[in-house]
């Protein structure tokens, strides 16, 4: 796959290498240090950072500021948009003012439902879904055209990406839908987090069977378990998550104060194994709230230095 | 609201003001009897002889069937403390 | 049918206790269906309204009274007359209900006895669910005969998101995922194939976005 992007996340993946991406939660503030410190403590160990877009719907300082920041250090940077608080003119407009600062990647998401957040009194838009997202991006950037047809002067040059969660329900329809989120546009993949490597194996297997893993870069979600307790919230209490009970019970019989350790230990098996799994050209490493062990987690994964495109 | 079900008005709504009781106070209890059965009962009883409360006031219907949410509503609006079905 | 809920007393009582002689009134079409609005409704509210009314102290007359249909002026008919005598209305009827009152007796104070919810159908006894958000531009076809519109909380038409677990939406344990009945309905049927046809952008111009909505048919207008 030749690039059509500046991005230097296309450039990594299609000079084929495994990428590393890694995410992070803008503050609930207007402070932007705790978005600078997080950027210098990953950059040299990631090819891009996802900023999030009022992740589970609690309001916070929007992706797009704390992405020119990063910008402005150098660092690239994901701009994660979901469609639950803009309709089809502030998305565009935003994708515009991401463009202006030369970010160039963008993730398509639908957003967490408004009840889990801070405002759950609030309306959602959903004027599209992030299907339409999907080739709303690709439409500015190919045709070089805004949805209501006018010509753009100077289109954006993003790379295109969206979720996938292959734990969701129904299964049999995770790999149809990741064919139609590409007949779409997306060019890469992120996927939830990946606790249930057997069913994740089969995913993939399905997905390349329709050889779908051609078409599109797959990059496998992880994230470190910090204790058991989170373990256990992760299973019962996030939408879409799939843990299974081996996991939540390595690390219940692991000693409170060693549980961070070993979260971290299958966290780089779970990179170790899913490096084999044809399909996966590379990984999205979402350290909540502890990104201090991306590093680390890159280095032991044998996923360091990042290649130089 | 899309999600929620839309609950049943909750106790809180009473419009009942909870007010002290006067001592040597009975209530004024109506009941409406099935004329089958429970008026049938009662009128065994008067035939016996057996004595009851002087405060119920009985009214006959036909079948408790045809107790009316109104009827119960009227009975309280009109001084009825409380209301006894019997069918 | 239109699907409404009663008000809290309390905030009914707020609304109605300065006049002197009120009109509760009912419509016994929808809100009857779901027993919160229709005529027989109204009567057992105008009771409650009016013991309440005994243990504040308020002299106040309540009146009740209902007509077939709120929304249509053939049905008020008989019911011109005790309007005309009331100071003020206690409408039980949905907001179109209310709305038209308002209208049509623009001297008459009109208040809403219920809070109107969704358009939906009955379940089962006691059951009342939404079905519809009246879009504008019906999509059933495409969806297997349900609605993602009105019956996924994100309205997403190209689903499931990625919240769908075990068939149920993110929001609720209680509550079914639309999408995950299209696809059983679209597998039911054979149509899988269609599933993966992409849903292109809706026109919400036909839904509340482009305004409020007319249609008008020349040729039965009279």
């Amino acid at each position: 796959m030749s690039t059509k992007t500046p991005s230097k996340l296309e450039k990594i993946l299609s000079a084929g290498h495994l990428a590393v991406t890694s995410e992070c939660g803008p503050p609930r503030g207007s402070d932007m240090d705790s978005i600078t410190k997080k950027g210098e403590l990953i950059k040299d160990y990631v090819d891009g950072v996802n900023i999030t877009d009022n992740q589970t719907s609690v309001t916070r300082m929007c992706s797009l500021a704390a992405c020119i920041k990063l910008k402005l250090m150098g660092i690239e940077a994901t701009l994660q948009m979901v469609t639950r608080d803009r309709n089809r003119i502030a998305l565009q407009s935003d994708i515009l003012g991401a463009a202006a600062f030369d970010i160039y990647n963008i993730l398509c998401l639908s957003g967490d439902h408004q009840s889990f957040g801070d405002c759950p009194t609030g309306q959602n838009v959903h004027d599209l879904d992030s299907m339409q997202l999907i080739q709303t991006a690709r439409h500015m950037r190919d045709e070089g055209k805004f949805l209501g047809g006018d010509d753009i002067k100077k289109p954006p040059q993003m790379f295109v990406g969206a979720a996938a969660n292959p734990f969701a329900d129904p299964f049999e329809i995770r790999v149809p839908r990741l064919a139609k989120k590409i007949a779409a546009g997306a060019e890469f993949i992120q996927t939830q987090c990946i606790y249930n490597l057997d069913k994740f194996e089969e995913w993939m297997r399905r997905v390349c069977d329709r050889g779908l893993h051609e078409k599109v870069y797959i990059l496998a979600g992880v994230t470190p378990f910090k204790s058991a307790g989170m373990a256990k919230f992760m299973k019962n209490r996030v939408p879409g998550m799939d843990v299974p009970d081996d996991v939540v019970k390595r690390l219940s019989d692991t000693p409170k104060e060693k549980q961070a350790d070993e979260g971290i230990k299958i966290c780089i098996e779970t990179i170790q194994r899913l490096k084999e799994v044809e399909g996966v050209k590379g990984f999205h490493i979402m350290a909540i709230e502890w990104e201090e062990k991306v590093p680390g987690i890159v280095k032991e994964t044998g996923l360091y230095p990042r290649p130089e495109v | 609201m899309s999600s929620q079900t839309i609950a049943e008005k909750k106790d809180t709504d009473s419009v009942e003001i909870p007010r002290d009781i006067p001592e040597g106070w009975s209530p004024t209890i109506l009941a409406f009897a099935c004329h089958y059965c429970a008026f049938a009962a009662a009128d065994l009883a008067g035939v016996m002889r057996l004595s009851y409360e002087t405060n119920v006031k009985i009214i006959r219907l036909p079948c408790t069937g045809k107790l009316d949410h109104i009827y119960v509503m009227r009975a309280f609006e009109r001084g009825a403390d409380g209301v006894f079905a019997a069918g | 049918m239109i699907v409404g809920t009663q008000k809290p007393m309390e905030e009914i009582w707020e609304m109605i206790k300065s006049y002197k002689k009120v009109l509760v009134f009912g419509c016994n079409t929808c809100v009857a269906v779901c027993h919160q609005g229709g005529n027989k409704e109204a009567e057992i509210m105008a009771s409650m309204l009016n013991m309440h009314a005994a243990q504040e102290g308020v002299e106040i007359e309540i009146q009740h009274s209902g007509i077939e249909r709120q929304c249509e002026h053939e049905f008020f008919e008989p019911a011109e007359d005790t309007i005309a005598g009331v100071d003020a209305v206690l409408s039980t009827a949905c907001g179109i209900g209310v709305q038209f009152m308002a209208e049509k007796y623009a001297n008459t104070p009109l208040f809403p006895g219920l809070d109107t919810c969704f358009l939906g159908a009955v379940d089962e006894h006691g059951v009342f669910s939404e079905k519809c958000q009246a879009c504008g531009k019906c999509v059933l076809g495409e969806t297997g005969g349900i609605c993602p519109v009105s019956r996924c909380a994100k309205r997403i038409l190209n689903g499931p998101c990625g919240g769908s677990t075990n068939g149920k939406c993110e929001l609720s344990k209680d509550l079914d995922c639309a999408w995950q009945l299209i696809i059983e309905r679209l597998t039911a049927l054979g149509r899988m194939d269609d599933y993966e046809k992409l849903a292109e952008l809706k026109d919400w111009s036909f839904d509340r976005a482009g305004g409020p909505r007319k249609f008008i048919r020349e040729d039965i207008q009279v």
